[in-house]
């Protein structure tokens, strides 16, 4: 098997499985109960929480532990929506978002918000001065991905935190962070809400959290009970969180290394494909190297991806989530609807060796040849 | 251009003689904080200074918020360009993302061989920034933004406006302490400030088992660690009074409970600050708060020690002390529903005015010397620090 799907999901690896397996065995208490196995698992919730608080430079309570970046999206959304209503009721995303931030979104639209769309240059980066622009004296929130998934552009989210704040201080700046976590450094502080999932690191599915700055307030949508945090009441999945905390030590070491790595094997792959007239290579100067978007411009993709499926290689088209048939973030970048329609995204790890690189291009020289022979 | 962070030191640089040993004092507690990020220190007359990785410094910064005898914390800009075209460039870069109407250049050459003088320098970037930015004006007086220029043989420091440090003395400076730490609001605010005046202190809590359950216990420990952001490490003497307590409630006279035990209290902690070389008790008591805080009583329970006990929260009102709870994060845990031992057998009237006779003549009836003792020999001691316990490490 060679999977390059790294963007979709990854394996949970076998220290985080350890966890899972360990946890659920020794810890049964709920962590909410009063008695010594309730606190016992208390702790242990405690000391997950502030490894991850620890690693980011963030506060404990500034994490809300959610099923993952989907329900995160949902929390931060919606609940700065109804914290704020009465502010203003406009809201700024990127045309490079995930399908769930624009579920969201339309959502909102349908019960009186505002939503605007901020353009991008040809690079993929946010266009500063149209940022700047669209921002009001209503605008409540700004919606920027860090990295994004089809693509691979990442955003600098210091300098959209800077155009933001210095046209309304108000206005709160969230980023869905789920694709750029473990692959490049991130700043908390440059940013008031964060959305990110555990199975994009080596985690469980399942479970993933909200960075909340205690700067800003936001409503919940969830409701129940328990002593952890209001925005996500009930039991909190002790196992889950637990593997979350150590697959985001794991995922937070060598980045650079890792990613000077990775880069080369990207390389190798672009080198190999740019040969081929008929297929471009969506990257652009932001893109990082773990994730890699071509178009493969006279065959479906999802046909090819039958194909090398017979030689259990694993990629994908646009994402795992949307459902369309053209992709919005190539619309976005390169206003091409036939290269949007044959995308396929090759998504690596540091995990990925290069033997595996060598195997891929092997196949795919063998059925990309043979898919244009049959034409 | 390199990012530094530089330091202003406080109240310790008043202190002619002693300042070097301020000084180690203070660079020892920032190394032992910094202790799991890269870091480079060095220092002069009157600062130090602090390299670390670029992504570090914002944490370095909010830890460095921390200690005690800093005065400023200012993130600095170091470059090697001399020329004088090239220092109105930078400066003009650096501040052009910040928002002020006035300002001040402040010029130091340490290199005095540098060909412009320091008054020449102020004019020539003052009147560049004003040439190139609009809307500012110089003000020699009060500036909202300084800009600090500092001209040395192979490189030029910048910098600006700093965050405010705590202030107070380097911890441990001023010797040791004990502070008697139970769950509620005042003691752990009594530590912070002990902990302030450069006082390095351990604690002592009192349990109760049964009566006072594991959570209360974990209680204790956790504000212990947030004191221990600010001191290093805690070392927690964790004294089992279950028997004194029940010796006494079977013993003595329910109005001089409370007296009687603090008076236990105040003797075993002396004895444990001996044996831990702490030359001062510290405590949360606030005069008038509750019946053993009044003066007699006071005086009924210090009188069985000769060490003094400071009380840093004596003339405070519980609003000011519960604001102080709150900014140094220790109400929250204060406020969780766990008694400790002062609170479980409180007598229905408790004695205002305690005889010192009369606790002399009660004391007699019980062993209270063996009891004593037997609660300090092999009592448990915790070290409890900032840093995750070893005993998750194989599952986090």
């Amino acid at each position: 098997m060679i999977y390059l799907d790294y963007s979709a999901t990854t394996p949970v690896s076998y220290e985080v499985l350890d966890t899972i397996s360990k946890v659920t065995k020794e810890f049964i208490g709920n962590a909410n109960s009063l008695h010594a196995l309730g606190l016992k698992s208390a702790n242990l919730l405690e000391s997950a929480t502030k490894q991850i608080a620890d690693i980011y430079g963030i506060s404990p309570n500034e994490i809300i532990y959610t099923s993952g970046a989907t329900e995160a999206n949902n929390m931060a959304l919606i609940g700065v929506a109804m914290a704020n209503h009465k502010k203003g009721k406009h809201i700024i995303v990127s045309k490079l978002e995930h399908p769930s931030i624009y579920a969201i979104c339309n959502y909102l639209k349908s019960i009186g918000f505002e939503i605007s769309y901020v353009n991008n240059d040809k690079e993929g980066l946010i266009d500063f001065e149209d940022l700047k622009n669209k921002i009001r004296e209503d605008t409540i929130l700004v919606s920027i991905c860090a990295v994004n998934s089809e693509t691979g552009v990442r955003q600098p989210l210091k300098m959209i935190r800077q155009i933001i704040k210095k046209e309304n201080l108000a206005t709160i700046f969230h980023s869905d962070i789920t694709q750029a976590v473990g692959k490049v450094s991130i700043n908390f502080h440059d940013i008031d809400l964060a959305s990110m999932s555990a199975h994009k690191i080596f985690g469980p599915k399942g479970i993933g959290f909200l960075y909340k700055s205690n700067m800003i307030k936001i409503t919940p949508i969830i409701y129940g009970s328990g002593k952890f945090n209001e925005l996500k009441p009930g039991t909190p999945p002790l196992p889950l969180i637990a593997a979350l905390s150590k697959a985001i030590r794991l995922a937070n070491t060598d980045l650079e290394k890792r990613e000077r790595f990775v880069n080369l094997l990207n390389m190798k792959i672009v080198n190999f494909l740019e040969k081929y007239p008929e297929i471009k290579i969506n990257k652009t100067k932001y893109s990082i190297p773990q994730i890699l978007n071509i178009s493969i411009m006279n065959i479906m993709p999802e046909t090819f991806l039958h194909m090398l499926d017979k030689h259990e290689v694993y990629l994908s088209t646009n994402t795992a989530c949307s459902s369309g048939e053209i992709s919005n973030s190539i619309m976005a970048i390169y206003d091409d609807p036939k290269r949007a329609k044959h995308t396929i995204r090759i998504s690596l790890s540091y995990v990925t060796t290069t033997d595996e690189i060598n195997k891929f291009l092997e196949i795919f020289k063998e059925e990309y040849e043979n898919a244009i022979s049959i034409k | 251009m390199k990012k530094i962070i530089i330091i202003k030191y406080g109240e310790l640089s008043t202190k002619k003689d002693n300042i070097n040993f301020f000084i180690s004092k203070l660079k020892n507690n920032i190394s032992l904080i910094l202790e799991s990020i890269e870091n480079e220190i060095s220092y002069d007359f009157g600062r130090m200074f602090i390299k670390v990785n670029e992504n570090d410094i914002d944490i370095v910064v909010n830890k460095l918020k921390k200690v005690f005898g800093i005065l400023e914390i200012i993130i600095g800009y170091i470059d090697n360009e001399l020329e004088i075209e090239k220092i109105k460039n930078n400066t003009l870069n650096l501040i052009s993302d910040k928002n002020f109407n006035t300002f001040k250049v402040i010029t130091k050459r340490s290199d005095k061989t540098y060909p412009i003088n320091s008054m020449e320098i102020n004019n020539v970037i003052g009147g560049y920034l004003l040439k190139n930015i609009s809307n500012i004006k110089v003000d020699v007086h009060n500036p909202e933004l300084s800009i600090n220029i500092e001209i040395r043989k192979n490189e030029v420091l910048y910098y600006f406006n700093g965050i405010k440090g705590l202030g107070g003395y380097p911890v441990g400076t001023l010797g040791k302490g004990l502070l008697m730490l139970s769950g509620g609001i005042d003691s752990p605010v009594s530590g912070y400030m002990a902990i302030k005046r450069g006082v390095k202190i351990e604690a002592i809590y009192f349990e109760s088992p049964p009566h006072t359950s594991e959570m209360a216990k974990e209680k204790v420990i956790k504000l212990a660690r947030v004191l221990s952001y600010y001191n290093a490490e805690i070392k927690l003497h964790i004294i089992n009074f279950t028997e004194i307590q029940e010796t006494i409630l079977k013993n003595i006279p329910h109005d001089y409970l409370i007296t009687i035990m603090r008076r236990m209290m105040y003797r075993i902690s002396a004895i444990i600050a001996h044996n831990n070389k702490c030359n001062i008790l510290i405590n949360g008591e606030s005069i008038g708060q509750v019946a053993s805080q009044t003066l007699t009583s006071m005086r009924a329970i210090n009188e069985v020690i000769k060490m003094p006990v400071i009380r840093p929260l004596a003339c405070f009102d519980k609003l000011e002390i519960i604001k102080m709870a709150k900014e140094i994060q220790t109400y929250d845990i204060s406020t969780l529903p766990f008694e400790d031992c002062c609170t479980i057998f409180v007598p229905k009237h408790p004695v205002i005015n305690p005889s010192l006779s009369k606790c002399e003549e009660y004391e007699k009836l019980i062993p209270y010397k063996e009891l004593i003792h037997k609660a300090i020999k092999n009592h448990e001691v915790l070290i409890i620090k900032e840093k995750m316990e070893n005993k998750y490490q194989d599952l986090l």
